[in-house]
Parts: structure tokens; sequence; C-alpha cells
């Protein structure tokens, strides 16, 4: 209607060349084709005899209802000139509030309209022909999307296009008493939007898409978006998706309800092997997902973690986690929250950068539901945890009541000896609290020396073994009913009290209680390099901390006891360098300067405690002997008694100097 | 009569039975250690204010030895004696802790001082980090900062429960908690983002 009044008053000066003219109109409202024009004057002037006359449109406000446009004081001021076949031409500078300065060209003609916008380098042409009255045809070139800013507000409130521009066909069809519809193929260049919360964003995106949308009057719109993404990012909450450069295939259906919020009948996303989703829901209207059935696959799984899990990876504390192989996987979200994983995993190994733990060729199933009991079954060849490897093994699973539990036990070799699992229990952090785990464990015969070589202790031998009738995790905290005892130097170490904080987390954290039965001091002392001791060995390390796997606290105290048929001898350099651990001196019967003399000594009691505490090991031995503490008490001849002085050691330093003694770097002094 | 002559001393002897011997949380120690660990991760512009006294120095052991005039073969193996530390106050002087305060003093300069300053970050009522407001943050640094904030949050958790534990009264870690919440807003710099009874104020 707009062009028609145009035309009218064009035809009516032009009808009259003879003289100069101005023509005026003030028009309160113009409506037409879902834009309403207020408070328009529109001025036409001729002079006489010229060929181009002088047009001004001013508006004070333009809106587009459904598209949600609003302009205000708009203002288009252009030469107008005639062209052939009674058409017009009219070009000139178009200014808003609020919008950057642009050219509108406008030609029309008795049964077409032409126009072409421009700002820049973005250019829109429209073009509208009288046959077809309802259908506008707009043609896009690096048009900045922004623009759009008003359509995306209408669907999404929060959403800011920040970036971008599109290129392309747009059809608009806007039959009386028929939904709008809008159909594009655009060419998108570097997309770049948010929400105001930051929480979903898109950056640097380039796409090819197909767009089709349709608003009916009193409903949601709909809208269906099939097309290719490539490049850039996204971030949906603690989801963040790199693309790279291969293009990403997308399918989305989605039909916008009354009361806010989006169903969607209809997601494809298509990245090759890495990942592919289907799956169909609804989301809320700040863009939160309420319900989704979505099933997941990847044949690939190598670049997943940088291209898609980075986010929660980084959350967990897994950040650069290693995926290899395959899966599938379907899950149901309601209500908001995760209630039905079907997994299937196909050789996937699991390697945490940190050397934290590492699983090979995990396979088999995984099947959990809040509701029903759903059985699966996992197994693995191989991995290891912390510097512990073990080997395969096979996990039977029921998922009952929102807790997956181990149908059977299951067993796996380890250090050269038998783990067993039983009773094990899991239950995902849910609104009650977070991650839950009990198990039961038993140990059978696993070898001390491989546990020593794998966490680089000095060379001990023997096996482990106890039961462990129930572990608990929760709160970070790993707790042991029961205790180990572990087969070492011919005697026994029960471990009792066991407990681990953060045992995957910051700063992992050990206490126990050991006990020392009978141990075979030679044996002992020989894989410490520690001189020879004959005897045998009792003693305790009550309240053991270890922070980080090094000992932060405890109490201990180690003694000898005389066992019938054994020998009770210490060698000169184990005389050595028990002093050095005890600040001690030689005294009584022996001056230092003769110890050298003799190759060893007999001796009726050894004993050394330390309390350690804030780095200072506080030392004590047998018995107090004058300001010191006796560690030897020597018995036959030559008589050894060694004392010690420093009740308070540095410990760092004493751990130090320890494994210089044991490693031969510091050679004994004799003075 | 004779009867009731006897309550008080029942009654007594009732009180008695009920005393229970509180340890008091150090309140003031704990400040100052917070303050002094806080100010080493927030760093530069404020200076920690003591030295701090330390366990011995394990070089001292030639003069050791002239002055005890006694054979110490600990002291040609260059271990000295350590200084024994007085009790009950608040020592954060654990490998431990030490470790994790200086892996959050990195963290702070190279991933979250400008977060904070462009008001991204601010300080939880908790002790924790927060992030404030994201828009500030590009795309990909919404997640390395993401990650970096539950990072640090994780060693927050463990130090103010390392602390505690280390003192010998595991049961001080929510104590430990508030006074570290506190310190971290005092030490913030003017313009940082601290919670308040769940509403954000500007520093």
């Amino acid at each position: 209607m707009p062009g028609r009044i145009l035309t009218l008053l064009l035809l009516a000066l032009v009808a009259c060349p003879g003289q100069a003219r101005t023509a005026t109109a003030g028009i309160a409202r113009i409506q037409a084709v879902g834009v309403e024009l207020r408070d328009v004057k529109v001025q036409l002037r001729w002079p006489a005899g010229a060929e181009q006359g002088e047009l001004h449109i001013a508006a004070a406000r333009i809106e587009a209802g459904v598209a949600g446009y609003r302009f205000r004081n708009v203002d288009w001021r252009c030469p107008v000139s005639r062209r052939p076949q009674g058409a017009w031409h009219c070009e000139g500078p178009l200014r808003a509030d609020g919008a950057p300065p642009m050219r509108l060209a406008l030609d029309l003609s008795a049964v077409t309209t032409d126009a072409l916008l421009s700002s820049g380098e973005a250019r829109a042409s429209l073009h509208r022909n009288a046959a077809a009255p309802d259908s506008t045809e707009l043609e896009l070139t690096r048009v900045p999307i922004a623009w759009a800013q008003a359509l995306l507000a209408q669907a999404w409130e929060a959403g800011r296009i920040t970036g971008g521009r599109a290129s392309g066909p747009v059809v608009v069809e806007m039959p009386a008493g028929r939904p709008l519809h809008a159909e594009a193929r655009l060419a998108i260049d570097a997309l770049s939007l948010e929400s105001t919360d930051g929480a979903i964003a898109i950056g640097d995106l380039d796409a090819r898409l197909h767009v089709d949308f349709r608003q009916p009057t009193g409903a949601g719109a709909l809208v269906a978006v099939d097309g290719s993404l490539r490049g850039g990012e996204l971030l949906y909450g603690n989801t963040y998706v790199a693309l790279g450069g291969a293009p990403v295939r997308l399918g989305l259906d989605a039909m916008q309800r009354v009361g806010g919020g989006w169903d969607v009948p209809r997601l494809a996303w298509d990245d090759g092997d890495v990942l592919s989703i289907e799956g169909a829901g609804a989301l809320a209207g700040d863009g939160s997902v309420q319900a989704f059935d979505v099933t997941a696959r990847s044949r690939d799984a190598v670049q997943l973690p940088e291209r898609y899990l980075s986010g929660w990876l980084g959350l967990a504390g897994l950040a650069g986690l290693g995926l290899d192989g395959a899966f599938e996987l379907a899950a149901r979200i309601d209500g908001g929250a995760l209630s039905a994983v079907d997994a299937t995993v196909n050789a996937l190994t699991i390697t945490d950068p940190r050397q934290r733990f590492r699983i090979d060729r995990l396979a088999g199933t995984l099947r959990h539901a809040t509701g029903a009991a759903v059985d699966s079954e996992l197994r693995w060849q191989g991995g290891a945890l912390y510097e512990l490897a073990f080997g395969p093994v096979r996990l039977p699973m029921r998922s009952e009541a929102g807790t997956l539990r181990l149908r059977e036990a299951a067993e796996l070799s380890m250090l050269g000896g038998q783990v067993r699992l039983d009773g094990f229990s899991l239950r995902p952090p849910d609104a009650d609290g977070g991650l839950r785990i009990g198990f039961g464990l038993e140990l059978d015969a696993l070898d001390i020396g491989a546990l020593a070589q794998a966490l680089g202790w000095p060379a001990f031998r023997g096996t482990l073994s106890g039961r462990i009738p129930s572990a608990r995790y929760a709160d970070e905290r790993l707790d042991f009913d029961g205790g180990l005892s572990m087969q070492v130097f011919d005697g026994r170490v029960d471990v009792d009290a066991l407990s681990m904080e953060r045992p995957f987390g910051v700063a992992p954290t050990l206490s126990a209680d050991l006990a020392l039965h009978d141990l075979d001091l030679l044996g002992f002392t020989e894989v410490f390099d520690f001189g020879s001791i004959t005897g045998r060995l009792h003693g305790r390390v009550g309240g053991l901390r270890l922070v980080d796997w090094t000992a932060t606290a405890f109490d201990a105290g180690f003694h000898t006891q005389p066992r019938p048929g054994v020998r009770q001898r210490i060698s000169q350099r184990a005389v050595q360098d028990i002093s050095s651990v005890g600040d001690a001196s030689f005294v009584t019967s022996l001056q230092g300067r003769l110890i050298g003399l003799f190759d060893d000594f007999g001796y009726r009691r050894i004993g050394i405690a330390c309390r350690l505490e804030n780095e200072v090991c506080r030392m004590s031995g047998l018995h107090s002997a004058g300001a010191g503490f006796t560690i030897v008490e020597g018995a036959g001849v030559p008589k050894l008694q060694v004392v010690g002085f420093n009740r308070d050691v540095d410990w760092p330093t004493l751990l130090e100097r320890l494994a210089a003694v044991a490693s031969g770097d510091v050679a004994p002094v004799v003075d | 009569m004779r009867r009731l002559v006897g309550m008080p001393i029942l009654f007594a002897l009732a009180l008695c039975a009920c005393v229970t011997i509180n340890v008091y949380f150090p309140a003031a120690e704990a400040r100052e250690a917070a303050r002094e660990f806080v100010e080493k991760v927030i760093g530069d512009e404020a200076q920690p204010s003591q030295p701090a006294p330390e366990a011995a120095p394990p070089g001292d052991g030639g003069m050791a030895l002239l002055q005890r005039l006694r054979f110490d073969p600990l002291v040609l193996l260059g271990i000295g004696s350590a200084h024994a530390q007085s009790q009950p106050d608040i020592s954060i002087r654990t490998p431990a802790i030490q470790a994790i305060q200086s892996r959050m003093e990195s963290r702070f300069n190279s991933t979250l001082r400008p977060h904070f300053d462009s008001g991204a970050l601010g300080f939880g009522g908790d002790g924790t980090i927060v992030v404030r407001d994201a828009s500030k943050l590009a795309i990909k640094d919404r997640v390395a900062v993401n990650a970096a904030v539950a990072d640090d949050n994780r060693d927050r958790k463990a130090v103010y429960r390392e602390i505690a534990v280390a003192n010998g009264h595991p049961e001080w870690e929510s104590q430990i908690r508030d006074v570290f919440a506190k310190q971290w807003i005092a030490s913030a710099r003017s313009g940082w983002w601290y919670q308040q009874g769940g509403a954000w104020k500007q520093k």
C-alpha cells in the first residue's frame, strides 16, 4: 500500500509538467504486510522542467509486529526520476534512531516493487510483485545477523547476537488469514551470539542452513533448520563444543509452546565418526533441558574429549582425559535429571593424563535406570591404578531403584595375586547427595615386591593378603572396615583403621594403623642397605597419615624381642647408620674410635621410636640415659651402647639423609 | 531432713559428671594463618606480615659440633636439631598445604586474577570462587576458567580440611573455612566482587 500511495503522488505531480510543484501528504497510520507506519509525512518536490524531483519520507514510528522490529524517527531522502514504462527510481540515505547509516534504493513500477538497502558491505534487496501480493522475496549479501536481533528475541528473549553475516535468499509469505511463512537458504559467516547470563553461546561459527519458519497467529512458532556447521565453538552450560574443519550436519525441528519453552521433536547432529546424536525432547523457557531422549554414537572417540567433553572433564578435574575406541549411548532426561542410561562400549581405552588410572579395552554394556531393574555387563582387558597394573575383569551389574550393583563377585589379578570385589554398589549423585560407592574387598597373595617396585619403594619382598568386608566411599572419603595383613620378612604387618580422603582428588590422604609382628631384621636391614642386624623386630606405626603419599604424622615405635635360636648381632655399619638416624653417641665401655676394630657386636635389645608431628620427629629409645635415650643396649664383650641425644629432629632432613645412607652416598664416619 | 542434706553433694557430683573439656578454636591464630596464606596466593600488592618462624636450617652442623663438643654422627650427616614448635597455634606449614598453596598462587596469577579484575569471578561467602558473570569471558576462556575455578575450589576444600587435620582438630574444618572465607574477602583488591548474604557486592 505505501508503494501505491507513492505511485499516485508521483503520477499526480508529473501529470502537470509545466510548473514547479510540491506535494505533501500526512498520513496518521499506514498498515500493510505486517508492517505498520505511524505519523508518516511524504513530501515530493519537482522543479519545473527538471528531469528529477526530490522525495522526502519521514515516519515517527515503523513497527513490524510479527518480526518484532521497531524503528523511530525514520527519515529517507532521495532524488526521484522517471524510468521507461512508467517506472520510478529513487535512491538516497536512510536514517533511523539507533540504526547505522544506510542507503535505500527504490524502484517502483505498476507491477513490481524493488528495494535495495545497503550499509557498508551489507546489501539486502527486496522484491515484490503485484501478481503475488502475499509474497516478498529478499536477497541478502553479507547482511549483519544482528539485524535479526528482534526476530531472535521473539523466539529467545535472552539471546544476543554479537556478530556474523548472512547471505542468501529469503522468501516471506504473508497470506491473509494464514500463518506467516519464511524460508531462507543462508550462508552464515562467523556467527556469534550468547545468552545474557553467558551460559549459552556460539562463537565464530560458519554455517550453511535451510531455515523454515512459520508463525501461526495465536500459537507458537515452528522452526525447522537443516544444514551444516563448520569451525567455531558452541557452549551450552558446561558442554563446550569446538568444531573442527570438517562440516557437521545439523537438523532441528522446534515448536514454541504457548506458555514459553520449546518442544524439539527432532534433533540430529552428525560429526562423522567422532559423534552423531539423534534425539527429541523439550526445553524450558530459559533454554534448559526439561526432558530429552537422546542417542549418541561415537565410532572413533579419540577426538571426543577435545571437541565435546572438555567442559565437563575440566570441571571433574580430568582435563586431557584420553579416549580411544567406540561406544553408543542412549540416555533419557526427565524433569531436568538423568533417569536412564544405556551404553554399549566397544574396546574403549580410557587414559588419565596424570597417570592416576588407565582402563584398557573396556567393552560390554552399562545400563542404569531410576525405575525397574536392568542388567548389564562390562569387561576390560586390563588397566592401572596409579602405578599398579591390574588384569582383565568381568563386571556383571544390575541397576535397580537408582543404585548400580554387582550381580556377582568380580575377580581380577593384580601384583601377581588376586583381588576379589564383592557387594559393589554405586549410587550416582542425586538430590539426596553426591556419589556413594560401597564394596567388599579381598586380597589374596599380592606380591609386595611388585608393589614396592611400582611405587619406587625399597625392594621389599613378601605378600599382601586380607579381607575388607566393607568399604564405603562418600563425600570424597573412602573408609575401610576390617584390615589387611602383609606377610613380609618372615613376619606379619597388620594394617587397620584404613581410610582415604580425596583418593583421586587434591592431595590424596591415607590413614592407617600398622602393627609389626616378628619381622626378620636381617631381611629388613638388607632391603634398606642398612648394615646388617640379626634378630626379630616388633613394633607399631599408629595414626599414620600420608598426604600426597608422603608421611605427615605417625607415632611409631620399633623394638627387638629375643627368640630362641636367633642370634642378636649388629654390624659395625648398622651401628653407624642407626647412630645417624637417632643422633646418637657411643658410650660406656666402647669409645667411638674403637668401633672400627670390630666387624659386629652382640646386643641385648634395640629400640627406637619416633612421633612425627609438624615436620618434627620426636625421638626416643629403649629408656632414658642421662640427657639422652638408649637405642642399642649391648651384650657381651665388647659391650656396645648407643645413646641418642637430639630428641627433636627435622623430618625432611632426616628423610634425605636416610635416603643417602640407604643409597650408600654417605660413608659412615668413625671418629 | 537428713536426706535433703545430701542433695547438694549429689547435685555437685552430677555437675562434675557433666563436665566436658572444650578445646577452644584459636580464632586469632587462625585469622593470622589465613591472612598469611591468602596474601601469598593473591600476591604482590600486600606484603605478608612476618617471616615465619623456621625449622632448623640443615646446614648448621659444624657449629653445633663445636658448641657441644660431643661426637654427633647426625651432625656429620648434616642433621641439626629441630626447634620444637609450640603447640596450639594454627600451622599451615605442612608440605601438602604448601604444595597446594603454591599451586593456587600460580593458578591465581596465570588464570584467575584478570577475571577478578574484570568482575567475571567473585569470592563466594563460603570460601570458594564463584563465576559471577560468565558473559565477561570469551567462550573458550569460559571453559578454561570454569575448570580453573573447579580446580581451585577443590584445592580450597582440601586446604581447609588439611589445616584442620594437621592441627589435630578435624572438627575445626568448618570454622577454618569460615575464617578463610572472611579473609579472601578482606584481602580482595579494590573493584573485586564478593558475596555477602547471597548478594554480590563490589569492593
